[in-house]
């Protein structure tokens, strides 16, 4: 029986102070969502548009921010309104069809990503001279461990430290920076590099939006939510969470792409980004290599954990399990199952010699062309069901006409990526 | 749930979301499945022709692949 008062609140003297407080309280989904998405794939994504065309991409960053906080702020407003989470919803409004391809290609894409983000850890200590045998076990535990306390309140703090620990970024990209002016010029002004729209710069450019806008944000951020049971009057301040995490997420995308660019000032062609940490690490010391190393871990990590719980709680909400962070593994041990086994297999198919790691890449690029256009679709038909959410939560034109174009470029640039992967060859070789 | 101490204005009691009592969210569980508006039929519908288009560019790669393009 849930309790008719609060179990304990803090009494504050000023409106001042309770809004900061009431703003703490409820931060966090949003900044893990936008920050997890910065996973290993995105730091090899941007570091390698900076390692090719230096700044030049840095306005693809800048149209990105208001693109990312429209969609998530979809999430949010359908999270708090609803309490449940995204799969529950498709299941419910759209029948059992759509909700299990929804579902079934979540799962397939999540387990595919935390693969890579495993490959990425196992790529990263190799060149800190540390096993992958031994270290990816490691890491697969400490990433189990930190869900199972059976306290959301304790899995989001630490979470939400290791996203903190991303503004290393800042600390690299300024230490070998181009000029202010040149980075405020392509930030601002749109530009083609040199050398023009060819093949590789359109894999790049669709690559960049494909990573920062992802499928499993919108299932994680709505489940968490419910999880972390935001209510009514908290939805400008989860607004407000959303926001800064995209701000803070593109910032840091953008020191990637300056971190990469050092290289290309360097003379370094990018292989991936570990090699690239070497190599620049001859030039500007070991702790920058040692930097790079450990932030794509850190990528990994915290990718690892969101995508693996985005699973966990969609698979859970369809089945009817118990599916929340604050429930001990006793109470939700299908929930926690789900994390584990999605952790357990993607860390031991890593481990496997020679496994198909490039057509697991490729498999996530072209999984992704399908789901992430399929996922905003429903999103945007469940923000416009006002017999569910009446006027209150939903869509208001302004809103339809914003993501309305935002889904009509999504879904050409999701078939310009499979067709590109399909049918090499479209655009000229670059 | 939030709110301002009615015997002295000048408190405010702030409570974390998992420690308030639980509020009555948005019912779905009777509304079952959505409506077939023109819009929502008109989505679904352009959703189901990218699918098919993005499963006929994948079978041809696989196919290309497979090298049997060439002998079609």
């Amino acid at each position: 029986m849930l309790p008719a008062t609060p179990a304990r609140g803090v009494i504050v003297r000023s409106r001042w102070a309770y809004n900061v407080l009431t703003f703490l309280m409820v931060f966090g989904p949003g900044l893990i969502v936008m920050e997890a998405d910065n996973d290993a794939g995105a730091v090899s994504t941007y570091i390698q548009a900076g390692a090719q065309y230096g700044t030049h991409l840095l306005w693809l960053l800048l149209i990105l921010l208001p693109i990312t906080y429209f969609i998530q702020e979809m999430v949010v407003r359908l999270g708090i309104a609803t309490g449940q989470g995204h799969a529950a919803m498709i299941y419910g409004r759209f029948g059992k069809w759509w909700g299990l391809f929804s579902l079934v290609d979540l799962q397939l894409l999540n387990f595919l990503t935390l693969v890579t983000e495993f490959a990425a850890i196992a790529l990263a200590l190799q060149h800190l001279n540390i096993s992958p045998s031994v270290g990816v076990p490691i890491a697969a535990c400490a990433l189990t461990v930190l869900v199972l306390t059976g306290s959301y309140r304790r899995w989001e703090r630490i979470v939400v430290f290791l996203c903190l620990l991303d503004l290393a970024w800042f600390i690299l990209a300024f230490r070998s920076p181009p000029t202010v002016a040149e980075v405020v010029r392509n930030t601002i002004i749109p530009s083609i590099p040199a050398g023009g729209l060819n093949a590789s710069l359109v894999f790049l450019v669709v690559g960049i939006v494909g990573t920062t806008i992802a499928p499993w944000q919108l299932f994680f951020q709505q489940s968490c939510i419910a999880d972390k049971r935001l209510r009514f009057a908290d939805l400008k301040w989860a607004r407000l969470d959303t926001l800064i995490g995209a701000a803070f997420t593109i910032l840091v995308a953008g020191c990637m792409m300056m971190t990469g660019n050092a290289a290309l000032r360097h003379g370094f062609s990018f292989t991936d980004p570990a090699q690239m940490a070497g190599d620049l690490g001859k030039v500007l010391g070991p702790w920058f290599r040692t930097g790079i190393l450990l932030l794509m871990i850190n990528a990994a990590a915290l990718g690892t954990t969101a995508i693996s719980l985005s699973s966990a709680w969609a698979y859970g909400e369809v089945k009817g399990w118990q599916h929340s962070l604050q429930k001990s593994v006793k109470d939700a041990p299908g929930f926690y199952g789900v994390y584990v086994l999605c952790v357990a297999a993607a860390a031991g198919l890593v481990l496997i010699p020679r496994a198909p790691l490039q057509l697991i890449i490729l498999s996530v690029q072209v999984l992704a062309g399908i789901m992430l256009p399929s996922a905003i679709v429903f999103l945007q038909l469940l923000l416009n069901d006002k017999e569910m959410l009446g006027v209150r939560f939903a869509n208001k034109p302004w809103n339809n006409v914003v993501n309305w174009t935002i889904i009509i470029v999504l879904f050409a640039l999701s078939l310009v990526l499979a067709v590109q992967v399909v049918a090499p060859g479209l655009f000229p070789a670059g | 749930m939030i709110r301002e101490n009615t015997t002295d204005v000048r408190d405010f009691l702030v409570v974390h979301p998992l420690d308030d009592v639980a509020e009555q969210k948005v019912e779905t569980k009777h509304l079952g499945p959505m409506r077939m508006t023109p819009a929502v039929r008109i989505s679904l519908l352009a959703l189901r022709g990218y699918l098919v288009l993005m499963m006929m560019l994948l079978l041809y790669h696989v196919l290309g692949m497979a090298g049997l393009l060439g002998k079609i």
